[in-house]
């Protein structure tokens, strides 16, 4: 587990935002998504009938953004390139597992990569085996983390922004510094100086009225 | 919505938010894998949240990784129990090979609800018990059906000495006191009918302990306890 010193500089709101696109191509990004959809499936069924296509085809359309979210979690792009490796053959060797009927490839293959980040990140024999320099950059990586930036960037107007927008703030960001920064309960009571049974009590009730807008 | 654990489904938020620990995280996946509902609430859920994880700025990947990934499952020998083999989804044994991997004791937490994943054909029992040993190691699991029934599995390899058997125990209350569901006859799945006893409910101990062979003399545990656990209820 890594150790993070807790009231460490808080997550205060910014209004940066970085470029999207222009609105005027919605429709092809919807048609986009759709087809990426169905690749995603289909490479899913290829690692399933064993054929590693499927693999590359994941590599080819989600790669760099798979990587891109690791490097968020993880802080470091060497760890994260190990990450996603192990990941990707935790998809081959699970892609029989995925059904359709439980929310989408797309999302079931994020998973696959953000639990292989988590499980690095909580592994204390792996981090134990770093140099303490190398351990350094680390948590001075993951301290530099905003998540509660990053749901801003989301594109504007998207039902999951205005949802998080309605959250009460501390919920908002005990909710974000989990699922965006990777942040145990612990970390996270640590970093927002409260009980720990506060941090799980915020992140629930953020949570559940979530889930009730997202409905 | 109505037959999941209330317990169950703040677990599978909390899988979802990236919250629980790497053992947490393997049990929770093998029940999901099992209950169709609760796999398509975690789905939407993912889904709902992926936007989050788009957010991160895409990195270059390297054309090496693809021939790691195929180097690393070229090298990895098979398993005798490949992870892709599939589950039918009203399996109610769980897979041997899962139990190592939840060996540490903060499954103990999670027996809530545990059940609610199996979809164990015929009645729906009333509480079930992961029973563990002293380690904190999951051996066996009852669930006890409510009408003097019970069914027992276990889920670790237990090596019963010659000359000796396991037995099932349950406590009621502390008035009743031990009271025996029945000798088995070695550690092999089992069905147990006993004796008139109030219907089971949640925290309940049950235990498997090692006794004389035929049971034990007393009508009490006596021997080494195999495993022991509260009981969950279900529904």
């Amino acid at each position: 587990m890594l150790q993070l010193a807790p009231n460490t500089p808080t997550f205060g709101m910014t209004t940066t935002y970085r470029q999207r696109p222009p609105a005027g191509r919605t429709r092809d990004r919807m048609t986009h998504v759709t087809d990426r959809t169905a690749r995603l499936r289909d490479a899913l069924k290829q690692c399933a009938a064993e054929n590693d296509d499927g693999l590359v085809q994941i590599l080819n359309i989600e790669g760099p953004q798979l990587l891109g979210l690791a490097t968020r979690i993880l802080g470091r792009r060497d760890l994260a390139e190990d990450a996603l490796q192990d990941a990707m053959v935790q998809i081959w060797r699970k892609a029989q597992q995925f059904s359709d009927t439980s929310g989408s490839a797309r999302g079931w293959i994020y998973a696959i990569v953000r639990n292989r980040c988590l499980n690095i990140l909580r592994d204390g024999k792996r981090l134990s085996l770093m140099s303490p320099e190398d351990l350094a950059t680390v948590q001075e990586a993951r301290q530099s983390i905003e998540p509660t930036q990053d749901w801003e960037i989301l594109a504007s107007g998207s039902k999951l922004q205005n949802c998080l927008r309605g959250l009460d703030d501390k919920n908002r960001e005990a909710i974000l510094l989990a699922y965006v920064g990777g942040y145990s309960h612990g970390e996270i009571a640590a970093k927002q100086d409260v009980p720990l049974g506060t941090t799980k009590s915020w992140i629930r009730r953020g949570l559940t009225s979530l889930k009730e807008c997202l409905a | 919505m109505t037959t999941l654990s209330n317990d169950l489904t703040l677990l599978a938020d909390d899988h979802v938010l990236g919250l629980l620990s790497e053992t947490e995280a393997t049990l929770i996946e093998e029940i999901i894998q099992r209950d169709p509902e609760l796999a398509a609430r975690v789905g939407r859920l993912r889904d709902q949240l992926l936007p989050l994880d788009l957010s991160a700025v895409p990195q270059p990947v390297s054309p090496d990784l693809i021939d790691a990934v195929r180097a690393q499952l070229a090298a990895a020998t098979p398993a005798p129990a490949p992870l892709s083999s599939p589950h039918p989804a009203n399996d109610p044994h769980p897979p041997r090979r899962f139990w190592p991997a939840v060996a540490a004791a903060s499954v103990v937490g999670l027996a809530l609800g545990f059940g609610a994943g199996w979809q164990t054909p015929g009645p729906d029992p009333v509480v079930v018990a992961v029973l563990l040993d002293d380690a904190g190691n999951p051996q066996a699991v009852i669930e006890d059906y409510g009408n003097d029934t019970a069914q027992v599995r276990f889920v670790a390899d237990i090596t019963v000495p010659d000359g000796q058997s396991l037995q099932a125990w349950t406590l009621p209350s502390p008035e009743i006191g031990a009271t025996s569901l029945g000798v088995l006859d070695g550690a092999r799945p089992a069905f147990l009918d006993f004796d008139d006893l109030p219907n089971p409910s949640g925290q309940q101990l049950y235990e498997v302990t090692l006794e004389p062979l035929g049971g034990s003399p007393t009508g009490r545990p006596t021997g080494p306890i195999i495993g022991k656990g509260f009981a969950a209820l279900q529904g």
